[in-house]
Formats: C-alpha cells, sequence, structure tokens
C-alpha cells in the first residue's frame, strides 16, 4: 500500500498515549488471532496450538495492515474450563474461530468442592502462552498476558448456565469459583512478572459474561465488581503499570458502576463493542483510552466501503476522547472477515487518523 | 514358427506401437496368436517393449504428447485382442494402483498417459478419472486393498485437495504409497503434504511406483 | 517526488516513457473475489463486481494495470460446449463440461459463433465497457489460436489429429483464427483501436504438450497471420501469454508480429534473460514468479524470488513488468502478496527525468 509514513513508530505512539501526550496518528489495534494465521497460510488452529506460528504470522499481518501492537496475543493465557481440568478442542472445519469446550471441569455442586487450584505452569495452554510471551520479549514487544474476568472464568468452569443460575440460588458456590479463579490468575501472573519483569508485562482482561444480554448490573455489582478491585489492587502490588480491559458486549448499564469503583490504573485502556457508544464511553471514563468499537459482524459481511465509513464515524467520535483513542474491532477480528475490509480499517486510519 | 521368427514378430509389434499404427498393431497381435506366441509374451515383449521406447523418445524429447496418445491408442489396440488370452492367475500383476485427477481439477492428459505407462508396466489398475471426490479415493483403497494410489493435480488451487486426501488414505492403509504428479508440484511440496513420493512425468512415475513398491515389500 | 499513479505508471510504460518503478502486471484473478469473501465464480460471471473486486484487491496491493476478464478455457462456451463456473473448495476457474466437437463428423458443420452473444462474450463486453469507463486498458482476454482449437475438440483429439487428420486439425484452428479476428474487429469498432489491448493465453502451445515442429506447423502461422491482421486493424499492442515451457517456440515466437510494442508474459519455466534475448526488442517483458511458490513458499523465499526477476527484468530494452508466471493460486496467503509489493518496493525504483 502507498499511504502516508507514519512519524512515530508503534512504541512512540502507544507510550505517547500512556503519557497523555498527543500521538502521530490513531493508533490501529486489531485482538487478532486466526485471521492472521489464514493471512499467512496457516490454519486457525494454529493460532492457538503453535505459538511460533502464531507469533510470526501476528507480526507479518501487523506490518501488512500497518496495526499496533495492542493487544497482541494468541488465545488465552488462562482458561477455566482447561486449567481447572475440563475438556477443550481446537476450531475445525470451516466454521469454527475459537477454541470449543466439550466437557466442564464442574457439572454438580460437589465438583465445586473438589476443585483445586490448577499448577500455573502446566496448565491449559499456559505452556503454550509462555513460549507465545517469550517470542514478544525477545522481539521487544509487550510481554501480553491475556485472562478473563474472575466473573467470566468462574462461569467457563461451571458452564455460563449453571453458574448464572447459582448466583441466584447458590451464592457461595459462585464465590468459590471466583476466589479459585482470581487465585489462579494472580499465580500464572506472578510467573510472567518473574520471568518478564513487571514492567514489561500488560494485563489484559475481557468480562463478556458480565455483558447485560446476560446479567443485571446487580450480579456485576454483587459477584464481579469485588473481584476487579481486588485483581487491580494485586495488579499493583506486583508493579505491572499497564491494563487494558475488553468491555464485551452490551455493558451499557454496568457502565456506571464501572465508572465509580474505576479500580484500574489510570490510564488503561479500556476496549468497547459496537454496543457502547464511543462518545458515552469517554464521557464514563475520561481518564482512560478508549478502545473500539467497530462491529466484528459488519467486518465480516459488509461491503468495505461500510467498513470505512463506520471507522471514519469512530475516529471522529474516539479522537475527542480525552484520555486518547485507539481505533479497533468492537470484539475480536473475525477469523473469516474479507482482507478488504480490515485493509479498509487501515485506509480509514490514514485517511482521517492523523493528529496534525 | 520358429524362434528366430516369432522374434521378429515381437519386433514388428513392437515397431507398430512406437509407430503409432493403431490398425496394425491388432493385426499383428492376431498373428502372434495365430503364431503360438503366449499372449502374456505379446504383451510383455511388444506391446509394453514399444511402450518403453516410447518414454524413452518422450525423455529424449523427440516424442511429445500428441505422439504419446497416439502410441498409447495402437497399444490399447493390441490390448484388446490379447487380453482374453492371457491365462488367468498365472502371472502376477507388477503391482495394484488407484489413480485420478483431484477433486476440482479435470486436467487428465497427464494422468491418461500414467495410466498408460502404468498399463505397459502390468498393473492392475483402477482409473477414477479426474474431478474425483476425495472420499471416493479412500473408499476404493479400501475396495482394492491397492499399493499405490496416485494424485494427479494441474491447478494450484486443486493441488491443495492433497494433503486432505493424503491424510484420508493414510487413515484406511497406513502402508498405502501414495504419489503425486502435475504440474504445480515438485518433491519439496510432495514431501511437505505428506505423499510417499513425485514424479514429474509418467515415465518416472512408473519408476518411482515400482521402486516404493519393492522397498516396502 | 510524488510516486506515480497507477494509471500514469501503466501509461508511462505503453508509451515506452520512464517509470517510477516495476509495474505489477496483474495475473489476479480468484484470489480477489477471496480478498472481498466472494465466491470465486463471481469474477467469470458477474462483470461489475468481478471489476470491483480486482480494483478493490488491486489498490489493497499496490497492483497496476487494472482488472482483466478471461480464462483458459475460453472457447469451449462460445462454440456450443459447456463449461462449468468454479464451485467448491478446489476449483479456481471455469472448466469444460462437453466440447462443441466430439467427434471428426463434427468438425465440418461447425460455424462461426456470434460474436455478440455467445458464451462468455457479452459479459468480456460489459467488463471492456467498464475498463473504458476507469480508463484501464480494454485487455479483452482469449485463449490463443491453439489453445481455442484445444478448447474446442478438447487437446487430445486436437493432437491426434494434427498426426493423423492434419485437415481437421487445421479446419478447427481456421475457425479459431477467424473467431479471434471477428472478436478483435467488434471490440475496436467498439472502443477504437488505440484503447484495445487483445490478450492470448497459448497453455496448450506448450512443449509439455507438443513439440518444438508441432508449434511451427499448427501454431505459428495462425500467430502470425492474427497478429498482421490486428495490426491491420491499428492495433497498437498486443499481449500474449507464453504460458509453460515455451523455451523451444521461443524463436518462432519472435516471428509473431505484436503491434508497435508488443507484451509477452512468461510462466517461471522461461528464464526472463532468455526471453530478452529473444523477444526483448519486439515486447515488453512481463514475469514470471512460480504460483506454486506464491502460494506455499516461505515469505523470504518470495522477496529473493521476486528480487531475481525484478533485477533480470529491468534489462529489457523495452519495458518490463512484474507477474507471477501464471494466475495467482485464489488460496495464496495475503501476507505473501504483501511480500511481492514489498519486493517491487524495495527492488522496483526507476530512474524518473
Amino acid at each position: 500500500m502507498h499511504l502516508k509514513q507514519d512519524r512515530m513508530t508503534s512504541r512512540e505512539r502507544m507510550n505517547a498515549l500512556f503519557s497523555g501526550q498527543v500521538p502521530d496518528r490513531v493508533p490501529l489495534g486489531a485482538m487478532s488471532t486466526g485471521f492472521n494465521t489464514r493471512n499467512a497460510g496457516h490454519t486457525v488452529a494454529d493460532a492457538y496450538k503453535d505459538p511460533e506460528k502464531s507469533f510470526t504470522a501476528m507480526q507479518w499481518t501487523t506490518e501488512q495492515y500497518g496495526w499496533d501492537p495492542i493487544p497482541q496475543y494468541a488465545g488465552h493465557t488462562v482458561l477455566g474450563a482447561w486449567d481447572f481440568g475440563g475438556k477443550v478442542r481446537m476450531p475445525q472445519g470451516e466454521y469454527e474461530g475459537a477454541l470449543v469446550v466439550t466437557e466442564y471441569p464442574v457439572k454438580t455442586e460437589q465438583d465445586v468442592e473438589k476443585l483445586v487450584l490448577p499448577d500455573p505452569r502446566t496448565a491449559g495452554r499456559i505452556p503454550e502462552a509462555l513460549r507465545f510471551a517469550r517470542l514478544q520479549a525477545d522481539n521487544d514487544l509487550p510481554v501480553y498476558f491475556f485472562s478473563r474476568s474472575p466473573f467470566t472464568m468462574a462461569a467457563n468452569i461451571a458452564g455460563i448456565d449453571r453458574f448464572l443460575r447459582w448466583t441466584m440460588k447458590r451464592t457461595e458456590l459462585c464465590e468459590h469459583l471466583l476466589r479459585l479463579s482470581l487465585d489462579h490468575i494472580f499465580n500464572v501472573l506472578a510467573i510472567w512478572v518473574d520471568t518478564f519483569g513487571a514492567h514489561r508485562v500488560f494485563a489484559w482482561m475481557s468480562s463478556p459474561t458480565e455483558s447485560n444480554q446476560l446479567v443485571s448490573p446487580r450480579i456485576v455489582k454483587k459477584f464481579a465488581l469485588p473481584y476487579h478491585i481486588e485483581y487491580h489492587r494485586r495488579l499493583g502490588e506486583l508493579g505491572v503499570k499497564r491494563f487494558g480491559f475488553h468491555i464485551c458486549g452490551e455493558q451499557n448499564l454496568n457502565l456506571p458502576l464501572l465508572a465509580e469503583a474505576c479500580p484500574w490504573a489510570h490510564p488503561s485502556v479500556l476496549s468497547f463493542g459496537h454496543e457502547v457508544d464511543l462518545e458515552t464511553a469517554a464521557q464514563h471514563f475520561p481518564r482512560d483510552i478508549i478502545f473500539g468499537n467497530i462491529e466484528p459482524a459488519v467486518i465480516q459481511t459488509g461491503t468495505p466501503e461500510t467498513v470505512y465509513a463506520l471507522c471514519r464515524a469512530a475516529i471522529e467520535k474516539g479522537r475527542q476522547a480525552p484520555g486518547g483513542f485507539i481505533l479497533g474491532p468492537g470484539c475480536g477480528l473475525p477469523v473469516a472477515a474479507p482482507p478488504v475490509n480490515v485493509y479498509a480499517m487501515t485506509r480509514a486510519v490514514h485517511d482521517f487518523g492523523w493528529y496534525v | 514358427m520358429d524362434v528366430a521368427q516369432k522374434a521378429a514378430l515381437l519386433k514388428q509389434l513392437h515397431d507398430a506401437v512406437v509407430d503409432m499404427d493403431e490398425e496394425k498393431t491388432p493385426r499383428l497381435c492376431q498373428e502372434a496368436l495365430a503364431a503360438g506366441i503366449d499372449a502374456y509374451t505379446a504383451i510383455m515383449e511388444g506391446l509394453a517393449a514399444g511402450m518403453d521406447t516410447v518414454g524413452r523418445f518422450y525423455e529424449e524429447k523427440e516424442y511429445f504428447v500428441p505422439e504419446l496418445l497416439l502410441c498409447s491408442d495402437a497399444m490399447y489396440a493390441g490390448l484388446e485382442v490379447l487380453r482374453p488370452h492371457v491365462k488367468v492367475g498365472e502371472h502376477a500383476a507388477a503391482g495394484k494402483i488407484i489413480m485420478g485427477v483431484v477433486e476440482g481439477d479435470i486436467h487428465d492428459i497427464g494422468k491418461t498417459l500414467v495410466k498408460t505407462m502404468f498399463e505397459a508396466a502390468g498393473w492392475e489398475i483402477h482409473d477414477l478419472g479426474k474431478d474425483v471426490k476425495l472420499e471416493r479415493f479412500a473408499e476404493t483403497l479400501r475396495d482394492t486393498a491397492a499399493d499405490v494410489v496416485a494424485l494427479s493435480a494441474l491447478m494450484t488451487t486443486s493441488m491443495m485437495a492433497m494433503p486432505k486426501a493424503i491424510d484420508m488414505l493414510k487413515a484406511v492403509s497406513p502402508d498405502v504409497i501414495v504419489l503425486v504428479g502435475g504440474a504445480p508440484l515438485n518433491a519439496e511440496i510432495a514431501e511437505r503434504y505428506g505423499a510417499d513420493g513425485y514424479a514429474p512425468d509418467a515415465i518416472a512415475a512408473v519408476e518411482t511406483a515400482t521402486r516404493l513398491v519393492t522397498k516396502a515389500a | 517526488m510524488h510516486p506515480m499513479t497507477s494509471r500514469e505508471r501503466t501509461k508511462a510504460i505503453l508509451a515506452e516513457k520512464p517509470v517510477d518503478r516495476i509495474p505489477h502486471f496483474p495475473f489476479i484473478l480468484g484470489f480477489c473475489a477471496r480478498n472481498l469473501g466472494l465466491p470465486i465464480t463471481t469474477i467469470y460471471r458477474d462483470a461489475e463486481k468481478s471489476f470491483a473486486a480486482q480494483q478493490m484487491t488491486f489498490e489493497q496491493y499496490g497492483v497496476d494495470w487494472g482488472p482483466i476478464y478471461g480464462y483458459a478455457s475460453y472457447g469451449t462456451w462460445e462454440f456450443g460446449g459447456e463449461i462449468e463456473m468454479p464451485s467448491g473448495n478446489y476449483q479456481q476457474a471455469p472448466a469444460h463440461k462437453s466440447f462443441p466437437v466430439k467427434t471428426e463428423a463434427d468438425v465440418d458443420p461447425l460455424g462461426l459463433p456470434d460474436v455478440r452473444t455467445a458464451g462468455c462474450l457479452p459479459i468480456a463486453m460489459a467488463f471492456s465497457r467498464l475498463q473504458e469507463s476507469h480508463g484501464t486498458p480494454i485487455s479483452v482476454v482469449l485463449g490463443g489460436n491453439f489453445t481455442i482449437a484445444g478448447n474446442i475438440c478438447a487437446v487430445e483429439k486436437l493432437c491426434r489429429w494434427m498426426i493423423k487428420k492434419p485437415e481437421l486439425a487445421h479446419r478447427i484452428l481456421r475457425l479459431a483464427t477467424d473467431h479471434i479476428l471477428q472478436i478483435v474487429g467488434h471490440w475496436v469498432d467498439t472502443f477504437g483501436a488505440d484503447r484495445v489491448i487483445p490478450q492470448f493465453w497459448e497453455p496448450l502451445a506448450a512443449n509439455r504438450i507438443i513439440s518444438p515442429r508441432q508449434f511451427k506447423q499448427f501454431v505459428l502461422p495462425y500467430l502470425v497471420e492474427t497478429g498482421e491482421r490486428i495490426r491491420e486493424l491499428g492495433v497498437r499492442h498486443v499481449l500474449h501469454h507464453i504460458c509453460g515451457d515455451q523455451n523451444a517456440n521461443l524463436p518462432f515466437w519472435a516471428e509473431v508480429p505484436m503491434g508497435e510494442l508488443g507484451l509477452c508474459s512468461f510462466g517461471e519455466e522461461i528464464d526472463i534473460e532468455r526471453a530478452i534475448e529473444v523477444l526483448g526488442e519486439k515486447a515488453i517483458m512481463i514475469g514470471n514468479v512460480d504460483p506454486s511458490l506464491l502460494l506455499t513458499g516461505t515469505p523470504d523465499a518470495i522477496y529473493e524470488r521476486c528480487r531475481q526477476a525484478i533485477e533480470k527484468g529491468k534489462r529489457a530494452p523495452r519495458g518490463f513488468m512484474f507477474s507471477a508466471g501464471c494466475e495467482l493460486p485464489p488460496e495464496t496467503p495475503g501476507y505473501h502478496l504483501h511480500v511481492v509489493q514489498k519486493a517491487l518496493d524495495r527492488f522496483g525504483a526507476m530512474q524518473q527525468p
């Protein structure tokens, strides 16, 4: 592509954002895994099971589309179902883009008591995640640590429908699972910090199960929020400075709660789906960097012109955010997104995203 | 007819194939039978020998596809006469091979030439044709217990079906030998796809298959 | 210095004026459909969508020239046979389903199709109108004479008849030639001789199939006649895609008229240096990285191969455009085409005045 030349490196751009300076242009994040491996001629499954292929594909695709490395991960570092003894399989066929839980560790109430904290070095795909993290460190990139929120992880251990019933009927089981989830996150995060140094680690979290399509703000306040608060206290104690939070799905009703609590250090990156208006997000979180929010379904099924127009509108809104703005998809970049639509996002940044 | 005369007749048969003579070849085959020459001998020392020479001419770039097609027409015309007279069970086939052009590809000249050379070399052939669904290769392997499966593709797109086909074949029979060939392929891609061998042309295909089957035995 | 636009670069190379960098000539069809998430058949069935898909993809990857319409099986449908549009996971282009000529008896009654209505020609014409309105070369793509003949009766039959019944082969080649001339004439009448650049793809004349002697006897006379008649129409440029291993045919290609300035594109089987020796004085050279490498190779290997092709091609006295050696496989990883673009940016710079 022959577009305008950047005046900053990605690192300079991100540092500018985190220090409250104006970067050369709106950064472009992708939240992409399987799209990258397919772009490099591999399979979607390779994104999860082959850290080297996944990392290389990610760098190539980042280079090709002019992305900034925010975030860069190949799947979650810690996974509720898998780490706690359930069964998971790789995506297969042409219609799957992510890991699939085939058996939950907790199927009955009795199973909850039997759960033990997993081995933080060997559970689930932690070894692969560590290999991926080493590649990031060796290549002078932030070392990402990606977990779901304790609430989402707890639901993933028991299965969403079971867990959500327990939030009504067996709250103590939920609390037990939440505690185990948070402690497991930090057992593994401690390894990341020991291995790479707190200053290199960029903690990233997503909270899809806290979406108001599933739960009320009351449930979020009761079950999720206390663990967010503890998470950030412990994150601070570890010395990890950079945090990103993918506030996934329809979470408008949760925003006041989160804005009031605001337990994370500032600025953090707050990523939103298309369900949350960027102006609303900026109003609630003026001290944080807003990331989003192009609807993935539109990236997958829309025309390049539609994607371009959405990006333009998002840039025009987002660049007003007092804490800073990163353009990106509203959730993971669909693995089957037509490449020309992904290119439309890049084009939009290069056409409209310059600050000077 | 004495030995020398029989030898001369077989040489004429060889020449008729090399000369692409579709009328003369079957006529000479009839003569060979009438002279008491064993049908199998006439096939191997007349027709097949002729195709060996044709193969050499092709390697030396004297013969090209048009010549090969016509030589094979002559050979098949002769086979039609001789085959019914071959004593059943007396001569084992050199091997059993399934061949076809993979799903999505209708270019079959190469496969046709490969078939001719395997026929000439005395193999039992199961030709599935062109644009063959991948499952059909596996089903046929199950039904025939063939030694070799030869997959052909001319297009870079259709060659991408080969890794999946090879996995399916090895799942049916881990010991089956899979050969691949066609313009976009080479030995390195073949190896990456999991094939046991690659052949750049029809003549090499027979040599490679024979070598691999012998090695496995 | 501002980089040239794609249109400026294409115009400059056809006028033998300096270009800022080696242009990238598109042999990229099904890939464009995949790039937009469309079925490959769109490229061949729908002129507007095909044009748009190619245009957007070319902009994304820095490809020059402009969208084209055509496929290697051209002729089957037009002369009354059937083709199948690509479907499923492994088909990349239209393919023959049944040939117009199945027996010797079918040859004599065979007539010339109506170039306004036969086969894909209405789609091709709609496509060319888009080329005209967008200011890109109006490059009507047809098989070469021999390839069209092979698409009429099946190449195996043509091969046999060349030796056993040459009069049948010649009859079909005659029809193919007259058909080509009618189409080019129709395009010239519609768009003007100075806008039309006929493109002829000749995969069936490769030495993998026929000998140089057979080329001389059955291909060359028709190519020469076609070239001369097209020149008489006032057409300035003719493009021949000399597909596959045609090394032994190259000296014959040198005899084929290709307009004031021809264009010759080659597969990876022909060394560009050799092509320049034989054809460099009469044509822009185009080529020639192996499509299999673009599909399955490592980025480093692709980058290096592109570098080699560019360094060799730059020496072509009448100009050079980079291209894949044959159609880019639709499943080529996007990053691989990006690597091609990087190589062109890095090694393809040319001196501007």
